[in-house]
């Protein structure tokens, strides 16, 4: 922190080191939840100025990335809050693609599996899967399609690990809209993911 | 020719439950569900026949776990995070919060 550069004599360094330093890094993770890169920018923003303000009570303990991303996390929650202040969402609006055509619809075997979209063997565990950045990508890719919300709502339950009470008051829907939402996120994505990364690794077999 | 009975009697056996199980429909719904509650007795147990003859559901079971456990290891600040195509911040992001922030040190 010594070396902090000092471009001009008003500037608190700290705050500018900052953001050199972790800049980048909330940005991804907000950007990650929130979907959003102008929500994620202003989130940043908001962080950084909270922590000037709060360095006091950080005293240096633990690291000052893990402090900034614990105050990250509630300005992303406060953006929730917002945004469904603002525009409340109806029951089962637009919760994501319900994929009905994964499943078979007309001879004996109605409402199993369609061949075509049924789950095949991944070969392989979280560990292997983290190992390879390019898995990030494409998974990425594959939350785009989903309704901003459903992805928030998915990021927020399976990434931060936030429980579903939390979720839904930040939201501000019921804990059966949620259940529907992670249901159709996770038909969604298991399907993009099998298609775009598991079938390509295997050769495209 | 004894296994072959056994196989047919096995077969028939995972037939008849198939048709009077909820089907698979139904049956991931339930599985995402497992991921939020706690699963009544019943919906344990009808769920636990309908993976013992349905590995696509097996599967789709799996693979939600091994989403899960991706993520939540991600989540855990990990330098993975940085996967090299996130976005960053842009140029004038960045000079409009160093500005910000040097405005509201004085």
């Amino acid at each position: 922190m010594s070396e902090a550069p000092s471009k001009s004599p008003n500037q608190s360094p700290d705050a500018v080191v900052w953001l050199e330093q972790h800049g980048d890094y909330l940005f991804k993770y907000a950007v990650f939840r929130l979907r959003d890169p102008t929500a994620a920018e202003d989130a940043v923003q908001e962080t950084f100025l909270a922590a000037l303000k709060a360095y006091e009570k950080f005293e240096g303990r633990g690291s000052e990335r893990t402090w900034l991303v614990g105050i990250l996390k509630h300005k992303i929650t406060d953006h929730f809050r917002r945004s469904t202040r603002e525009a409340p969402i109806g029951e089962g609006e637009d919760d994501g693609p319900e994929h009905a055509e994964f499943f078979t619809r007309t001879d004996e075997w109605e409402h199993h599996w369609n061949k075509n979209y049924a789950p095949t063997d991944w070969h392989a565990t979280p560990a292997q899967l983290l190992e390879q950045g390019d898995f990030w990508r494409v998974f990425s890719d594959c939350l785009s399609p989903l309704p901003e919300r459903t992805a928030s709502a998915f990021a927020l339950r399976e990434v931060d690990g936030l429980t579903s009470e939390e979720i839904c008051e930040a939201l501000g829907i019921t804990v059966n809209n949620l259940w529907v939402m992670l249901h159709r996120a996770r038909l969604h994505l298991r399907n993009c993911l099998e298609l775009n990364w598991f079938k390509r690794a295997a050769g495209g077999q | 020719m004894k296994i072959g009975w056994y196989e047919k009697i096995k077969h028939a056996i995972r037939y008849w439950l198939l048709r009077r199980l909820p089907p698979c429909k139904q049956t991931v719904e339930v599985i995402s569900q497992s991921f939020e509650r706690q699963l009544s007795l019943r919906e344990r147990v009808t769920l636990k026949l309908h993976l013992w003859i349905c590995a696509w559901c097996q599967w789709y079971l799996e693979h939600l776990e091994i989403i899960r456990n991706s993520m939540r290891e991600k989540g855990a600040e990990s330098p993975e995070m940085d996967f090299p195509s996130a976005p960053t911040l842009s140029s004038e992001a960045r000079e409009r919060i160093k500005r910000q922030l040097t405005r509201e040190k004085h």
